[in-house]
């Protein structure tokens, strides 16, 4: 029976085709991945009524409910105008239309956080908090991008591996009047960072070049001679992606830089996808999107009137290293 | 009799007072705490009401004050040496009781442990006075001092309770009188320092009364779940209002220098840190952290007292409060108490 | 206000003797030697390297001059080693309790050193050497990891023309009638366990296991605890009781120590 379904249409509606003729899946955006528990009740009551009783964690941090029967759609879109109200309209602050369509694109897709320094001890940052505004900048947009953010460099939500991976980053403030000369920063820099610390004559001295901005060294002092910044500072990866062709991971595109700069540089993503894809949205990996471009063009457009805080310092170059199953060179049956 | 006075005119009180002493709260560090946007509460000087937190227990006690957590002592220059100056006004401390009988555990170390002072120590102990903050009536969740008998202290010179906008204040030593004249006549209340009387914890400290008890307590099994708990950070020593172990070492400040100019400094020392017993030689005692546990825990409540009468611990709760791998020092106290008790029924079995 | 004791005073080296391939033999005025007792320890400074605590092994009061066998091992004993005579060495002290001379005197004495263990007792026997009427009788018993390590040989050359002395080494040399292994296995053989416990002292310094060791072995061959003495070595800061490194227990050695009554501190552990 052919049901006469546009997918694409619907898949831009945030229904996902099922291998089931006539079947869909519902994607509700939970934007930074922290939203209220009642919210529970939603993506219930969407399962229990429409779909099959099941519901998923998305892979992106949706709430999916699959087994949706396309007449079913308009009833899906109606009921969940409230959650798209008060997540994006009130939560994020985004300027758009609240009507009973459900979701006007599927463009950029969730953004993926830890749950960052609003729990997690290591977390250098609120992800949530920055995961709205990062919204509002992103949404609604038919423009594709998967952007990650992680508290910190961790990286537990995996911004190796998205388009535009934001990772906190602390750079802490060393008041050696405090120090007892235990070294327990420098050790522990040593087992679970990047080394940087080293004791000399019972003070500490940092190697600003490899510091990853972790703030280990923060929550290892015993005597609160290490604070984190009072500013907070980001570090952007681009262009990491799974996928069949080509996966890798993404490569450091900035560091050290501000939220302002991080928010200025994002609002140039529209501009650079309309720009490189000559206004046609289409749907392409930002990786490959980068890749058209070229690494000095998408910097170029990225950056343009975007003011760097004076920590910042922004990739000269960028050398992908990819998996490339189109070759299979080192791959091999093993010789009997 | 007491006198009430709103922040403002406590604010004249103090600026009056900073002509003569230099004063010292417990004040918001904000953003300085150990994980991500958390504050961390310690003493530093004040210049009014409003820089001194008394809705919460400080992470770091004021020891820091007379025995900062690095000190210069002295220095080097042409082979001479000199000793290092600290400023000629005297100190006034806002204190909670545990901190202020904190102090008489210092006092015990560094004045009383040999015949003869701690020149350093005893420098700028001289010129503390405290003004002792009153606390909740029954202190916060980890608080013990009941149990310890730290929880009152008459060591004060004026004490002081903070209604928010107002602190009812106690003048104890008429001395500090002529400061509040102005506020004699018109802003008198009821008000008497009130120590707590009740603590939401209650221990039973351990009374060890035999050579052979300590031993049997020291080889205990109870130990041995702080070599998996415990990280030996020294974060509970740190923070001790009573924990005095320093480390003296040198700073040569420029290594060319034919001047041979230089320092020698004290900085803060932990029984749970590495290197705290390394001798030259190569040689450490004490390398587990249940062997350092047991070391500090007896040391609270047993070996100060053998030798100066009282129990070192003032039952603050800070170690608690601050250790990041949330060992209890007062639950600890509770299972040495029940160790040594069963340590003592064995004994009188095998005596019988 | 009392003073300030603890900033060092400026001492003149006066000789300096090498003795094995890391240790050297410092003699400096000091001017308060009258206050110095046997076993007893001093904080030696190099400004802008910091202090060490260095035992007394000889001095004398007549000429003012006190002598430290120091081992190069750490930060501030290799910047004494570049130190020549006629240079000032600073240093604070005396500290601790020493061996007193009154306790051992009229008694069958024995001494036990393992390595550089014999440094603090050397000042005692040289004292019961030159005054052996003193006591009734005087045996020496040390230990050393190889020849190369023996300290103070020429001394101890004329130690055994006096009282029998007994030098074992941990690894041979081959030479003709060594003394092999450790001490303890020599202790059954000394005649002072023979004697009349009443009138037996034994002190014994060494490394930590080794002075364990040893003790066991005279308690195994009959003396008392509370008969034999030794010297704790601990890592010191202060020296005066503050600084909270040397503590065990209630006691700290810096001060109730170096020199302990064993029966005193068999519990002390850790």
């Amino acid at each position: 029976m052919n049901h006469d379904i546009d997918v694409k249409k619907l898949r831009v509606n945030c229904f996902r085709q099922s291998k089931v003729a006539g079947e869909f899946m519902i994607q509700l955006r939970v934007p930074g991945s922290l939203i209220k528990a009642k919210y529970l009740a939603v993506i219930q009551h969407i399962a229990e009524t429409w779909g099959n009783g099941t519901f998923h964690i998305g892979t992106r941090q949706t709430l999916n409910a699959p087994g949706i029967k396309y007449k079913y759609v308009d009833e899906v879109n109606a009921y969940i105008q409230d959650y798209i109200k008060e997540i994006e309209i009130e939560a994020c602050g985004i300027d758009m239309e609240s009507n009973e369509a459900g979701y006007p694109t599927i463009g950029a897709r969730n953004i993926v956080a830890c749950i960052g320094n609003s729990h997690c001890i290591k977390g250098n940052v609120n992800t949530h908090e920055l995961a709205r505004k990062m919204e509002k900048e992103i949404f609604p947009s038919h423009y594709h991008m998967k952007m990650n953010i992680a508290g910190c460099p961790n990286d537990c939500s995996k911004a190796h591996f998205c388009d535009f991976g934001i990772i906190g980053l602390t750079i802490p403030e060393y008041m050696p009047e405090r120090c007892i000369g235990c070294g327990r920063c420098a050790t522990v820099c040593k087992k679970v960072a990047t080394g940087v610390l080293e004791l000399v004559n019972n003070k500490i001295e940092k190697d600003m070049c490899c510091c990853v901005g972790c703030g280990e060294c923060v929550s290892a002092c015993p005597s609160g001679a290490w604070a984190y910044s009072k500013q907070k500072f980001y570090r952007v990866m681009i262009g990491g992606r799974t996928g069949k062709q080509t996966p890798r991971m993404g490569k450091m595109f900035l560091n050290w830089v501000t939220e302002d700069v991080l928010i200025a540089v994002i609002k140039n993503w529209q501009s650079f996808s309309a720009t490189i894809l000559e206004n046609k949205p289409l749907y392409l990996h930002g990786g490959h999107l980068i890749d058209k471009a070229g690494y000095h063009r998408f910097r170029e457009l990225m950056l343009k009137d975007v003011k760097l805080n004076p920590e910042a310092m922004v990739a000269e170059r960028i050398f992908w290293t990819e998996t490339e199953y189109r070759s299979n060179i080192n791959v091999k049956k093993p010789i009997a | 009799m007491g006198l009430q006075l709103t922040n403002a005119q406590f604010n004249q009180v103090l600026a009056r007072l900073s002509a003569k002493y230099a004063i010292y709260a417990p004040k918001n560090f904000p953003l300085e705490g150990r994980y991500s946007d958390t504050d961390m509460v310690r003493y530093d000087g004040i210049t009014q009401v409003e820089d001194i937190v008394f809705e919460r227990k400080s992470d770091m006690s004021a020891k820091e004050i007379v025995t900062p957590i690095n000190e210069t002592i002295m220095f080097f220059f042409n082979g001479q040496v000199q000793e290092s100056k600290i400023p000629q006004k005297e100190i006034l401390i806002f204190a909670r009781a545990c901190d202020i009988n904190g102090f008489k555990r210092l006092d015990d170390i560094f004045l009383r442990n040999s015949e003869t002072p701690d020149y350093y120590y005893q420098r700028r102990r001289n010129k503390i006075k405290f003004i002792a903050i009153e606390c909740p009536s029954q202190g916060w969740d980890t608080c013990f001092c009941v149990s310890t008998q730290t929880n009152d202290t008459s060591d004060y010179a004026l004490a002081v309770k903070s209604t928010g906008e107002s602190l009812k204040i106690e003048i104890k030593d008429q001395e500090f009188a002529e400061y509040f004249a102005d506020f004699a006549q018109n802003s008198t209340c009821q008000y008497q320092y009130q120590p707590v009387l009740e603590n939401e914890l209650k221990l039973t400290l351990p009374v060890i009364n035999s050579q052979e008890v300590l031993t049997r307590l020291k080889n205990h099994p109870m130990w041995k779940e702080y070599n998996r708990r415990c990280v030996m950070c020294g974060s509970c020593t740190v923070n001790c209002p009573t924990c005095s172990c320093f480390t003296t070492y040198d700073v040569k400040f420029a290594t060319d220098s034919e001047t041979g100019a230089g320092e020698r400094r004290r900085m803060a020392a932990s029984c749970h840190v590495d290197g705290f017993t390394d001798m030259a030689g190569g040689h450490t005692f004490r390398t587990s952290a249940a062997e350092r546990m047991r070391f500090k825990a007896l040391h609270k409540v047993h070996d100060h007292k053998q030798r100066f009468g009282d129990n070192m611990c003032v039952g603050c709760g800070r170690c608690d409060d601050r250790c990041p791998e949330h060992i209890s020092f007062s639950s600890m106290i509770q299972k040495m108490h029940t160790a040594v008790e069963q340590i003592k029924q064995e004994l009188n079995h095998d005596s019988k | 206000m009392t003073a300030n004791n603890l900033l060092p005073i400026n001492c003149e080296i006066l000789a300096i003797t090498k003795t094995t391939a890391i240790e050297n033999l410092y003699r400096v005025r000091f001017p308060h030697v009258d206050k110095v007792h046997n076993g007893q320890f001093l904080q030696l400074s190099v400004p802008g390297f910091g202090e060490c605590a260095i035992s007394i092994t000889d001095f004398s009061v007549e000429e003012q001059w006190l002598e430290f066998l120091i081992r190069k091992v750490g930060l501030v004993t290799n910047q004494i080693f570049n130190l020549n005579v006629g240079d000032y060495l600073p240093m604070r002290g005396p500290y601790g309790k020493g061996f007193q001379i009154a306790n051992y005197e009229g008694k069958h004495l024995a001494i036990v050193a393992g390595g550089s263990g014999l440094a603090p007792v050397r000042s005692l026997i040289k004292h019961f050497h030159a005054n052996p009427q003193d006591l009734k009788s005087f045996e020496l018993l040390l230990g050393f990891k190889d020849t190369d390590n023996v300290i103070f040989k020429s001394e101890i050359a004329e130690w055994e023309k006096q009282f029998p002395v007994i030098v074992t080494v941990d690894n041979p040399s081959g030479a003709p009638d060594e003394k092999t292994g450790l001490v303890t296995q020599y202790v059954s053989g000394l005649k002072t366990i023979k004697q009349d416990m009443n009138s037996v002292e034994v002190v014994i310094v060494g490394p930590p296991r080794m002075m364990e060791f040893t003790a066991k072995e005279f308690i195994k061959n009959g003396v008392p605890p509370e008969k034999i003495w030794v010297s704790f070595e601990r890592r010191m800061s202060c020296a005066v009781g503050k600084c909270g490194h040397c503590r065990i227990d209630e006691v700290y050695v810096c001060l109730e120590g170096p020199v302990f009554n064993y029966a005193a501190t068999a519990h002390l552990f850790d």
